[in-house]
């Protein structure tokens, strides 16, 4: 529903912005790059934009921190409706190492309704391109094959001898 | 010379040293009693000593104390001194230093904040690290405040920026400024066009990094969120915090582990440099060396790639070692990709080189003197622009770097073209010295297993010369498996703070490429931008209008 939505309302050129709310630069600079010669994103008509203003989403980095908490949201307000918000890196998604220390508040999530969530730490350069591009329907979403998931949690090494002892038990019965 | 600053101080302060404490080659603390500790700060300085960073430190538990260290290098004799003094935790006074030590303005302000002590003659003792609504008498840092303590905010609680001087207005910058790419507050004052002043109001990237280092993980995890610290130069928080653990628990690692550390740290080294260039054409309007430059150091992001799983954030390093080899196939692959990068670097140097309108832009702008740069404590890039010839790689070197050849390059211009010259020659050097690391590279392990527990309670003290300037680490060691106290000054930490006297009676559309030229990485610093409506006289300015401002300087006279 919200891609078909975004698809009606971002049909043409859409301008992002840039808001770093507590990251260490790692994501920063991956967004950075995302204009420069090699991922080139302006061929999309997305446009790295310098007031909330003008700009039609906007990237999140970084942990929300105490003393950004207030501004975040004020500059969330000054985007034009409709408006698509993008969290950026694990700390954006979900607050990374530091989501429940004191100066922290968390993730993104926490303070604005966020759409799309990109992860990686950083993320790169590919990620980002692919989740404003997904989100602008201009490719389809793609999951990984079932093979390449871990499908469960590698048994340690106790529950693995449990569980050896426990199979024995009913070879036991069995006999 | 060592000897000569010990007869110093017990000629001039008496009783009041209570020990002298050699614990490594280059680390020696000196214990005094509180109340003299301005004037060890000062015989301390008068010797040549360098302010690096003061560390305050919890220790009620133990004695009911509160320790504040204040840490000095020496330069020129490769050794560090730490002034080590307590307060009881119940009167928790001691003389600021701050009067004769500009550079120990923000350390003394920081553990007002965190620590709850006071420093009495101090110039500014306003909050400096955390909220405006961080409510009065809790201390974050203490043992007894959890690490996640989130006290209930307050609205309305804006920090007091200075009083604007007589005829002057006010211009806002930041928090979320693009000319900043992070969040922090600049008060800008001015008459006219010209900059008369300027108040600092940062720490919104803080995250609480070192109380959740002393409290929650071990020494296992540290180095990999000593690398989060900062996106850019990861690797350098990592090695630094190992070292000095390395130091403090008395751990040799191998010498193909501290080969593959330098390594790691010249290829960030190339990256920030690059980084820097491409940002500082950005900030001036010249874009063509924005796009080039960052072109060229994308191949260097893949080699990382190859090299150790991620684009940036490495993991490589490990108190004990490293993570992963270089194996010989790779070491051709770093050799291609650096002489290819210099290569490229060069076209762009010879571009930069004789353009005039990056010429006008930068020069004579920014300048300060080289005795303000060394009373301020300036490091790096940007002190070595003003002629102060100080480089943590061949001052205290550490890692391989001993076996390394190579320049420190020193300017006399003072200016922000300097500073970027400074940075592409040290550019060529980073290629140089990556050449002789894989040409000496011994072989062996790469790691070595801790067999005891580190010892606790050990102080350690380690520099590490990042892009922007040499990075200090301090550590004492805990009892639970991981450090009881961690500090990181980042080298923003210290140019930022000389940054108003920079901006001093220049034009305020260089105020971005100024700022820029210190390359200031805040999330270090802070470990920690929107428009001050407070004050109704302020008017806000964004940034499409101050980057056509700083682009409309090119055509000045």
């Amino acid at each position: 529903m919200l891609r078909n939505l975004c698809k009606r309302m971002f049909k043409r050129s859409v301008w992002v912005y840039h808001c770093n709310t507590g990251a260490c630069n790692g994501c920063d600079i991956e967004i950075l790059n995302i204009l420069t010669p090699y991922y080139d994103v302006e061929r999309f008509g997305i446009k790295l934009v310098a007031s909330p203003r003008h700009a039609d989403a906007m990237l999140i980095s970084g942990a929300v921190t105490r003393p950004t908490l207030p501004l975040v949201k004020r500059a969330y307000e000054a985007i034009p409706s409709p408006k698509l918000v993008f969290a950026i890196g694990s700390c954006a998604s979900g607050g990374g190492a530091w989501f429940d220390s004191y100066n922290v508040t968390g993730g993104v999530d926490k303070v604005l309704p966020v759409n799309y969530y990109i992860p990686g730490c950083p993320s790169r350069p590919e990620a980002i391109l692919f989740g404003v591009a997904l989100a602008l329907g201009l490719v389809e979403k793609e999951a990984a094959p079932i093979e390449l998931k871990q499908v469960e949690f590698p048994i340690d090494m106790y529950e693995r001898n449990e569980a050896w002892k426990k199979r024995n038990d009913i070879y036991e019965l069995l006999k | 010379m060592r000897k000569e600053l010990e007869a110093q101080f017990a000629v001039q302060l008496h009783d009041a040293v209570v020990c002298v404490e050699k614990t490594d080659q280059r680390t020696i603390f000196i214990d005094v009693k509180r109340e003299a500790i301005r004037r060890a700060a000062r015989i301390v300085t008068d010797a040549g000593g360098r302010y690096m960073c003061g560390v305050g430190y919890d220790n009620i538990a133990r004695d009911g104390t509160l320790g504040m260290v204040h840490t000095f290098s020496m330069d020129q004799n490769d050794y560090f001194i730490c002034i080590r003094t307590k307060v009881s935790a119940i009167d928790p006074v001691m003389e600021s230093i701050t009067p004769d030590l500009p550079s120990a303005g923000w350390s003394e302000r920081e553990f007002m904040d965190m620590l709850g002590m006071q420093f009495t003659n101090h110039p500014k003792p306003k909050r400096l690290v955390l909220a405006d609504d961080w409510p009065a008498g809790i201390y974050p840092l203490r043992k007894e405040v959890p690490y996640d303590l989130v006290p209930p905010g307050a609205e309305d609680v804006a920090y007091q920026l200075d009083e604007a001087p007589p005829g002057t207005r006010v211009v806002p910058i930041g928090p979320f400024h693009p000319s900043l790419h992070e969040p922090e507050h600049f008060a800008v004052y001015v008459d006219g066009e010209t900059i008369k002043g300027c108040d600092y109001r940062g720490f919104m990237t803080h995250r609480g990094i070192e109380k959740l280092c002393q409290t929650q993980v071990s020494y296992n995890e540290v180095p990999f969120i000593a690398e989060r610290i900062c996106g850019i130069c990861g690797s350098v928080h990592a090695t630094a915090f190992s070292q000095a653990v390395e130091s403090a628990g008395g751990i040799k690692i191998p010498r193909r582990a501290e080969y593959i550390r330098t390594l790691m740290l010249e290829i960030e080294r190339i990256h920030s440099h690059l980084l820097w260039l491409g940002v500082a054409g950005h900030l001036i309007g010249f874009d063509t060396v924005f796009m080039q430059a960052w072109r060229v150091r994308e191949q260097l992001m893949w080699l990382c790639e190859r090299l150790t799983g991620n684009r940036k954030t490495y993991g490589m390093v490990l108190i004990g070692g490293v993570r992963r080899d270089i194996t010989s196939a790779i070491a051709d692959d770093i050799r291609a990709v650096v002489k290819k990068i210099e290569e490229e670097l060069r076209v762009i140097h010879r571009a930069i080189e004789k353009d005039s309108s990056i010429h006008k832009r930068t020069k004579g702008v920014g300048t300060i003197t080289k005795e303000e740069a060394i009373a301020w404590g300036l490091i790096g890039p940007v002190a070595r622009a003003r002629g102060v010839d100080v480089d943590a790689r061949r001052d205290h070197p550490y890692a391989a770097y001993n076996d390394m050849k190579f320049d420190v390059p020193v300017l006399t211009d003072c200016d922000v073209w300097s500073t970027l010259v400074v940075r592409v020659l040290e550019t060529y050097e980073a290629i140089r010295i990556i050449h002789q690391v894989l040409d000496k590279m011994p072989s062996g392990e790469i790691f070595v297993e801790l067999k005891d527990k580190i010892p606790a309670l050990r102080h350690a003290i380690t520099t590490v010369e990042a892009p922007r300037g040499e990075s200090t680490h301090y550590v004492i060691t805990g009892e639970d498996n991981r450090p009881d106290r961690w500090r990181v000054r980042a080298p923003t930490y210290t140019n930022l703070q000389a940054v108003p006297l920079m901006l001093l009676n220049e034009q305020f559309g260089d105020f971005p490429i100024i700022m820029g030229s210190i390359d200031p990485c805040f999330s270090c610093t802070d470990r920690v931008a929107v428009i001050d409506l407070q004050s109704g006289k302020a008017r806000s300015m964004t940034r499409r209008e101050l980057e056509f401002l700083s682009r409309e300087q090119l055509h000045r006279p």
